[in-house]
């Protein structure tokens, strides 16, 4: 206490003042001498500390001066301290006025560099607005540079609120905090900003006529038309952007949106080309190297966490990833000729198959349910899905002349059955509209909604059978929503095992009972399920029919539409064809084992049990189909393998493989004689074909004793298709 | 036969449990009563308001929470300056190696 009292006499003046000017409340003592002293008495490795603080806790602090974790650090190093706006414009290291347009054309480039790498997940802090221009853009006396500027506040407001509203975004994909006060100029209208924009393009496109006669002239007559190209791309994103993320009319704002995307198209090629005219375009730098960009501007408005180093895209590669955006807006605007939910859902995992960016994702979101329940801000959800239901099986409770709705009841227990679908089916679309990865772990949650739906669907469907078993013209009713979401439920179920494949998750020696479980029960039952469909519709139109033989007239008619029908007929070609492909795999896998070609895990750190369970436990919510257990499976892989008392040789597993990968190639054949109308739907069957032809050949060379002796692992190569790879043997 | 083997067992393991309890109070009591001068002052510091220059200029100030013998040291809440007079921004709990401590101050 004595030393501590010293202490107190050592009180540095200077210090005390500097305090007292920025925090009075503290009375800050130095101790420095005494601390340095004190500590050489603990012991190595010894902490101090007090008992509610432990080594635990220790660890979460962040290590100042550590480049990886202090954030901080960067602000101080050398000696050029970040401007702000005012110091910057000041002291002239930006021009406010009498900008080049070559100049102009560099801080355009670099802003949409900027703006496409927090696209890209950085936040907008490091990015965008390390844009000093940004900062004050009601200073700015250069015009077509201050409209530019309000137009990007616009821009970035408008792309803000549509991923936000779709939320179809996690940490990895998107940023939405603001940091600091950047507030996004809420006084300016969006008709002013269009207006205003629209005036500076018609100044630079007046400009632009005036043709050049020396070289000096035509320089300035290139760059003219350069920004010309960049101040309409602006113009016309935004209007998109407005128009596309507004409920109200949706459909009509939509087909004006595909004229803008054109142009914006025409106008990012110009961009492109004219990347070079923007100064400093050829130095290749982290970050953008034009007056008004510095990367520290922002650095300490950053959160306390690791500091993650924001390298903004190349200019050119920033104009590229726009072009692609305005690509997959225009892929985007085609959702509405999809009228049926079946055809939209369709449309919503092919587009998400092609992994798309966050914004378009988002885009595709709010287009087609712009409001919960209404989809294009017009149809109810509820009826859209009732229509795919009737279309899918035709249950006779959903078909026109029908009485059984008129029971109050029963009317009751429909409506509500759509309703919930209307929820689960709703996070279905917005889950295909997360990033891959995130989609698989959101497919597994997914489950126990459709088992609650296909509890509810049995439920209902036995009550309406029993209904319409009193009635008039007895028809069954089982089964009919019950079969429909078991489809729904399967094909999520496929989805989600294939899934594990194109992200890479699977080793070799568990392809085995991955491919076992799709072509032993999953597409066994989807082809029943939709056989199920398809005769129950066959059903009906008899029954329809019968009913409209007395009134004799529109027989004709309905007999050629029969002819015609059997509107499953392509799919079901399709899910047997897979399913004999899965086989095909399966087979060669036990083969390549029997040859002891499948690299194994060690023994003691492996379990195949915990693998197979692990794989398959979101199933287990499930009653239909039954999970299989994994005594199930290696039960199944005895009996097959020890067939007939006598010991199998891979010889006999590559045959059956074969064998299945010619049935799949016959399938496809017929598959693709039946003119699928969606060129997707022929990609993907030409994709199958050529690994069901290859893979054929492989398991042919092996079933002929190629190779036998060979312990080399074989190849699966996904090059082809992201789910059913080709078996290279080297 | 096995209940008497399970209780048998319960008491040994009663019995180890109580001697490690009594062997660290034990230990806990030596430490308290020989501390050294300068632990005891370190320990009066804890939990106190620390305000700390770093070697590049930066001040942090937040709560004493932890030290060793390099004079690593942990605060809690901690804010940092970029000098005297700027505005503080947030950090929470961090952790100053000793090398790069310039100067140590105590609020009182």
């Amino acid at each position: 206490m004595a030393r501590l009292m010293e202490e107190q006499n050592l009180i540095d003046m200077n210090d005390e003042k500097e305090t007292s000017s920025y925090q009075n409340s503290f009375n800050w003592v130095d101790i420095t001498q005494g601390f340095f002293e004190s500590i050489t008495e603990l012991e190595l490795g010894e902490l101090l500390h007090d008992e509610l603080f432990g080594l635990f806790d220790a660890m979460s602090a962040i290590e100042m001066m550590d480049p990886k974790m202090d954030a901080g650090m960067l602000c101080n190093r050398g000696n050029s301290k970040p401007y702000t706006f005012s110091q910057a414009a000041i002291t002239g290291v930006i021009k406010l006025d009498g900008l080049s347009p070559s100049e102009i054309i560099g801080i355009i480039d670099s802003t949409y560099a900027c703006i496409v790498s927090w696209l890209e997940g950085h936040s907008l802090a490091q990015t965008v607005f390390t844009n000093l221009y940004l900062h004050k853009p009601d200073q700015i006396i250069d015009k077509t540079l201050k409209i530019f500027c309000y137009a990007v506040y616009k821009i970035i407001e408008e792309i803000r609120e549509c991923i936000v509203k779709a939320s179809v975004y996690e940490e990895e994909d998107f940023q939405s905090v603001m940091y600091g006060g950047y507030k996004l100029q809420p006084d300016i209208t969006e008709q002013k900003t269009i207006s205003m924009l629209r005036e500076v393009e018609e100044e630079l496109h007046r400009k632009s006529r005036i043709k050049p006669v020396d070289d000096e002239t035509e320089r300035e007559y290139n760059d003219g038309l350069a920004l010309y190209a960049r101040i309409r791309f602006t113009k016309m994103l935004y209007q998109v952007l407005t128009l596309m993320g507004r409920k109200e009319q949706l459909q009509q704002n939509l087909s004006g949106c595909q004229r803008l995307l054109c142009n914006c198209s025409d106008m990012i090629q110009i961009m492109i080309k004219t990347v070079n005219r923007g100064v400093k375009a050829d130095e290749i730098t982290n970050h953008p190297n034009v007056m008004g960009f510095d990367p520290m501007t922002n650095q300490r408005l950053l959160p306390p966490t690791f500091p993650r180093y924001t390298k903004i895209k190349p200019r050119i590669e920033a104009l590229e990833y726009m072009d692609e955006l305005i690509n997959r807006f225009k892929i985007v605007t085609k959702i509405t000729s999809y009228n049926n939910f079946h055809g939209a859902l369709d449309f919503f995992l092919e587009f998400s198959r092609q992994s798309p960016c966050i914004l378009s994702r988002s885009m595709l979101q709010i287009v087609y349910l712009p409001t919960a329940n209404r989809v294009f801000g017009v149809h109810n959800f509820s009826d859209i899905l009732k229509d795919a239901a009737r279309n899918f099986i035709a249950p006779p409770a959903l078909m026109p002349k029908s009485v059984l709705l008129q029971n109050h009841q029963a009317k009751e227990f429909v409506d509500n059955f759509l309703g919930h679908c209307a929820n689960v089916f709703g996070t279905l679309l917005q889950t295909s509209g997360h990033n891959r990865a995130r989609q698989r772990d959101r497919l597994a949650y997914l489950f126990e909604n459709f088992a609650n739906l296909q509890d509810e669907a049995e439920r209902v469907d036995g009550y309406l059978h029993a209904l319409s078993m009193k009635g008039d013209s007895p028809r069954p009713h089982l089964a009919c929503f019950g079969t429909w979401i078991l489809y729904h439920t399967l094909r999520l179920m496929v989805m989600y095992l294939l899934s594990g494949f194109e992200l890479e998750l699977y080793s070799v020696h568990e392809y085995h009972y991955i491919f076992w479980y799709l072509y032993e029960f999953l597409y066994v039952w989807l082809v029943s399920a939709i056989t199920r469909a398809d005769t129950f519709i066959l059903e009906q139109d008899i029954h329809s029919e019968s009913h409209k033989g007395r009134s004799g007239k529109k027989n004709a008619k309905s007999k050629k539409k029969k002819a015609t029908a059997r509107p499953y007929h392509l799919e079901i070609l399709m899910y047997q064809a897979l399913q004999y492909i899965c086989g095909g795999f399966y087979k060669a896998l036990v083969g390549f084992r029997l040859d002891g070609r499948i690299p194994l895990p060690e023994n003691q750190f492996d379990c195949e049990r915990v693998r197979y369970e692990h794989r398959l436990l979101p199933f287990s919510y499930l009653l239909t189909p039954p999970p299989v257990n994994y005594k199930k499976f290696i039960e199944y892989m005895n009996a097959q393998v020890n067939k007939k008392n006598e010991k199998a040789t891979s010889e006999s597993q590559y045959f059956d493989g074969c064998r299945y990968f010619h049935q799949a190639k016959n399938m496809l054949d017929r598959a693709l004689e039946l003119n699928p109308a969606n060129s997707n739907t022929v990609n993907e069957i030409n994709d199958l074909l050529k690994v069901a032809k290859t893979n054929f050949i492989v398991l042919k060379l092996l079933n002929g004793g190629h190779k036998k002796d060979s312990k080399e692992p074989p190849i699966f190569d996904f090059s082809c298709h992201q789910h059913f790879p080709i078996i290279k043997l080297t | 036969m096995d209940t008497h083997e399970q209780n048998q067992n319960f008491d040994t393991i009663m019995t180890n449990e109580e001697k490690f309890n009594e062997n660290g109070e034990i230990k806990n009591e030596v430490i308290n009563i020989n501390e050294s001068a300068g632990k005891q002052k370190l320990r009066s510091w804890l939990n106190r308001h620390l305000r700390i220059k770093m070697t590049d200029g930066r001040i942090l100030t937040g709560a004493f929470l932890c030290t060793d013998r390099d004079a690593n040291v942990i605060l809690g809440l901690c804010s940092e300056y970029l000098s005297e007079n700027s505005e503080p921004r947030a950090l929470g709990l961090v952790m100053v190696p000793g090398r790069h401590i310039v100067t140590i101050h105590l609020d009182i």
